[in-house]
């Protein structure tokens, strides 16, 4: 009981601190005024998320989540930034209007699911996932078999859209 | 537990989803969608550990969620990247040709 | 015995409706041919009409004949013509008069422009009032009746560009139509009581002769409204006041029309629908004193008027008022055999009163004078009928009136004192008249001449009638051959010789006077204006009664227009508008919506998806 206890102790703490660093960024994410500032942010929120996938034991998702999101995505957008409009100050005239409706529908939004959450009864009929330490080896396998298709399909997917990249993005010939 | 993991899910998305509907720099806005994105893959990954049938397919298919989101990162940056070269602008509301 | 021409009777309307047709259609380059084709048409009525007649005083039968006009559940209306001796009466003097009134005015309307319009609109009044004299039932009777009072209509705002002639000629529906009112009211009335809901005159004589069929507080109330129908058609007070201004029209139709046909078929009416004034003595009350003081008001007026036409005019509504009085004290006979006879003097007066205008170029007696030495056939006839009209014995008039007056005397001697006043003022306004029109020195500049002879023919027609005609009724020897023939019952007494003394003497008197006044200069002209001025304003200007009538009712009619007008305008027309710029204002603040921003399409759909899922999830509350 001891043990259990401290289990479910640490991984609350965890949860809160990992919680804590997303919620942060984000927010950050949308208050800052330089939009690289803002980037960074959102990078903190994919790391945090990170750390929360280990929490979960989805160490993989992890891992993948931490290389594809805070290391590709987060430099794919500051080629982005760099490339439009690298000194975008947000001080452009605002529409008040829009804006106060639009925090009210997200907060609605979001009160609605958190109502949602709260109100339904989570039936478990089995005990958590215990993944094990081979985590990505069962994930090879489940992907190597039942999900091989949706793989195959993805990677196609991959070089349908790098090739489309290059095409929108390049210059036109002189 | 699983309810304080989807009310993180639930917070992340709607902070998203504001971001999506009122930034007026195009980046931002992909930033915002990235950001709902990822608030969808938690969700996944809490219900593969503590859902109702617990197992591994939450999380492959949060791994195929990834992908796609990359993808569809590198495509939009690219129109955008277009599109400023075009316009000259990366503000969301100078894009109105729908207008009429 | 046989009723072979009877059973054609309803071809005699149709003959002067084929006129109308055919001028109606063809009438824009008929200016010539036209009135000729309505003189054939009235013509063809008037001959089927004289045999009809002949036919009936011969001793034949009553003819009906109806066809089922409308079926509606188990009820159905028919519409269909009667031929009685009352009937075919009427359709003489009706077609007679017509036919002359045609001819006279293919010379008096030569000039016109509108000619052929004028013929179409006479042979459809014809045709009208020919309709309305055949008439089975009640409502078939109510159909022409409406008829004839449209064609009246046209025909007295015919010179319409004249504002008087417009005003004339509304006044004159508008007045009518409220006495249409009362007759409508009547006809509803008696639809709701009649058994079978049966609504023709043999029906109405059988219900209504039996007593107790009926309450008598309902007779009275039908047999009053009727009689309001006819009070408004017929001119009674206080109705009257549209025939003198319908004067405005030509004057061959103020002959026909409100001389001698359409002013009587209120009298008619009363006469066809007797059984029910008959149960009712409260009913004939009525009809006995508005007739009787109509008869004396009209006349006290006359004697003021300038107008040739406008006395004649008032002439007219007092002649119908002794018409009422003799019906309301019981004696259709009377009434029927005065009207007989006022139609063929009257239209003698109008049509000489006509062809005085056509000569003098002026309505006003006073500008006229001695024009008897240069129109000799003219004030021949126009004499003939002023002393017919006065009721000097042996003319036509005379006998008519002197049955009035006999049956005044015995029924009610306060009506015949009456009677007698009216008698003496009706022969000193005609003999005021005539004097100074036909006798005395030709006004300077005097370029009077006779009428071409087809107005002056018809003149001399009718003057025989006006001479002839009253012999079909004497009081003695053969007495009540008309009252037995007409209404199927035996005389009831025979003319008293005081009547005849009495009212022959007063119209002596009377001629006598406006002798002494206008030709002799005995008496000077503004007598009575010296001393009692007061009276002749009061007289010339018909007692105001038009005058009241605008101040009370229409001004506050037109208060009431202008206000719901304004209503309407404002409020309902307010809402209407309201409306529509509810829906522009909506389609306004739709298009703001359309702003091609992503960004604002994306919130509706944000807050689309929120209240769905609110009303979703928010079902367990309600």
């Amino acid at each position: 009981m001891g043990g259990f206890y401290i289990d479910w102790f640490g991984e609350l703490v965890a949860f809160f601190a990992f919680a804590v660093v997303m919620i942060v960024g984000a927010v950050l994410m949308l208050t800052l005024t330089k939009v690289v500032h803002m980037v960074v942010s959102l990078a903190a929120v994919f790391l945090g998320l990170g750390g929360m996938f280990v929490v979960l034991e989805a160490e993989f998702v992890a891992f993948v989540q931490i290389l594809i999101y805070s290391g590709a995505v987060t430099i794919l957008l500051l080629f982005g930034i760099m490339m439009t409009d690298h000194q975008a100050v947000q001080h452009e005239p605002t529409r008040p209007v829009h804006e106060i409706v639009s925090a009210v529908a997200a907060i609605v939004l979001f009160g609605i699911l958190f109502y949602a959450i709260r109100t339904t009864e989570f039936e478990p009929s089995a005990p958590p996932l215990q993944a094990g330490v081979d985590n990505a080896m069962e994930i090879g396998k489940q992907l190597y078999t039942q999900h091989v298709i949706p793989f195959e399909l993805v990677s196609v997917l991959l070089t349908v859209a790098f090739i489309g990249a290059i095409v929108i993005a390049k210059k036109e010939a002189e | 537990m699983l309810s304080s993991y989807l009310t993180m899910a639930a917070i992340l998305f709607c902070i998203g989803l504001y971001g999506a509907l009122s930034k007026r720099n195009a980046v931002i806005v992909l930033m915002s969608v990235e950001l709902m994105l990822n608030a969808v893959n938690l969700n996944l990954v809490a219900f593969s550990k503590y859902g109702a049938v617990p197992s591994l397919d939450g999380q492959i298919f949060s791994l195929f969620t990834i992908s796609v989101a990359a993808a569809e990162v590198a495509v939009g940056v690219a129109i955008l990247i277009a599109l400023f070269r075009s316009r000259g602008t990366a503000n969301v509301d100078e894009f109105d040709e729908m207008r009429r | 015995m046989d009723t072979v021409f009877s059973q054609y009777a309803w071809l005699v309307p149709v003959f002067p409706l084929a006129a109308f047709l055919i001028l109606t259609a063809f009438g824009r380059g008929m200016k010539r041919s036209g009135p000729l084709v309505a003189t054939i048409g009235s013509f063809a009525a008037l001959v089927l009409s004289a045999l009809i007649l002949f036919e009936h005083m011969n001793g034949a039968d009553e003819y009906n004949d109806s066809f089922t006009w409308i079926g509606i559940g188990g009820y159905s209306l028919t519409a269909g013509f009667d031929v009685t001796n009352l009937t075919a009466l009427m359709l003489i003097v009706v077609s007679l008069v017509a036919f002359l009134v045609n001819v006279y005015s293919i010379g008096y309307m030569k000039d016109d422009e509108r000619i052929a319009v004028f013929f179409g609109y006479v042979a459809l009044f014809t045709f009208s009032m020919l309709g309305l004299v055949l008439a089975d039932n009640l409502l078939t009777l109510y159909i022409f009746w409406e008829l004839v009072g449209v064609c009246s209509f046209l025909l007295i705002g015919f010179w319409y560009q004249k504002p008087e002639a417009k005003a004339a000629a509304k006044k004159a529906f508008i007045v009518t139509r409220v006495g249409d009112v009362g007759l409508l009211i009547a006809l509803l009335l008696l639809f709701w009581y009649m058994p079978d809901h049966d609504l023709s005159f043999a029906a109405i004589e059988n219900v209504f002769g039996q007593s107790g069929l009926i309450t008598e507080g309902i007779t009275t109330l039908i047999a009053i409204l009727i009689f309001v129908g006819a009070v408004g058609k017929s001119g009674q007070f206080p109705l009257h006041v549209w025939l003198p201004d319908a004067m405005e029209g030509p004057t061959p139709i103020s002959a026909l029309i409100h001389a001698a046909t359409m002013v009587a078929a209120g009298v008619f009416l009363v006469a066809r629908t007797f059984p029910i004034f008959e149960a009712s003595q409260a009913a004939l009350d009525t009809v006995a004193y508005v007739g009787a003081f109509t008869a004396i008001f009209a006349a006290s007026i006359a004697i003021a008027q300038n107008d040739i036409k406008r006395i004649l005019a008032y002439s007219t509504v007092s002649q119908l008022g002794y018409m009422m009085m003799a019906i309301g004290l019981g004696s259709v006979t009377a009434g029927m055999f005065h009207l007989f006879t006022h139609a063929f003097f009257k239209a003698l007066l109008f049509l000489g009163a006509g062809s005085v205008i056509h000569a003098a170029h002026t309505q006003d007696i006073r500008e006229m004078g001695g024009l008897g030495k240069s129109m000799k056939t003219t004030a021949w006839t126009f004499a003939i009928g002023a002393l017919a009209l006065a009721g000097i014995p042996p003319l036509s008039g005379f006998w008519s009136k002197d049955a009035i007056l006999a049956e005044a005397l015995h029924a009610n001697p306060a009506l015949f004192a009456v009677g007698i006043a009216a008698a003496l003022l009706t022969a000193f306004y005609m003999s005021r008249l005539f004097f100074l029109v036909f006798a005395g020195k030709p006004k300077a500049g005097g370029a009077a001449h006779e009428s071409p002879a087809v107005m002056t023919v018809p003149l001399i027609v009718l003057a025989v009638f006006a001479v002839f005609a009253g012999f079909v009724e004497m009081p003695f020897a053969g007495a009540g051959r008309l009252g037995e023939w007409l209404t199927g019952h035996a005389a009831e007494h025979e003319g008293t010789a005081l009547v005849m003394l009495v009212s022959t003497a007063v119209g002596l008197l009377g001629i006598y006077l406006g002798w002494l006044i206008y030709v002799k200069g005995a008496i000077p002209r503004d007598a009575v204006t010296k001393r009692a001025p007061w009276l002749t304003r009061l007289l010339e200007r018909k007692y105001y009664i038009d005058e009241i009538y605008h101040a009370v009712f229409t001004v506050s009619l037109r208060a009431i227009g202008r206000s719901l007008d304004a209503f309407d305008r404002h409020v309902v027309g307010g809402a209407v508008r309201l409306a529509g710029g509810a829906a522009v204002w909506t389609g306004r603040a739709a298009t703001r919506m359309q702003n091609g921003q992503l960004q604002s399409y994306g919130l509706y759909v944000v807050i689309g998806l929120v209240i769905l899922v609110a009303a979703i999830a928010g079902r367990r509350f309600w």
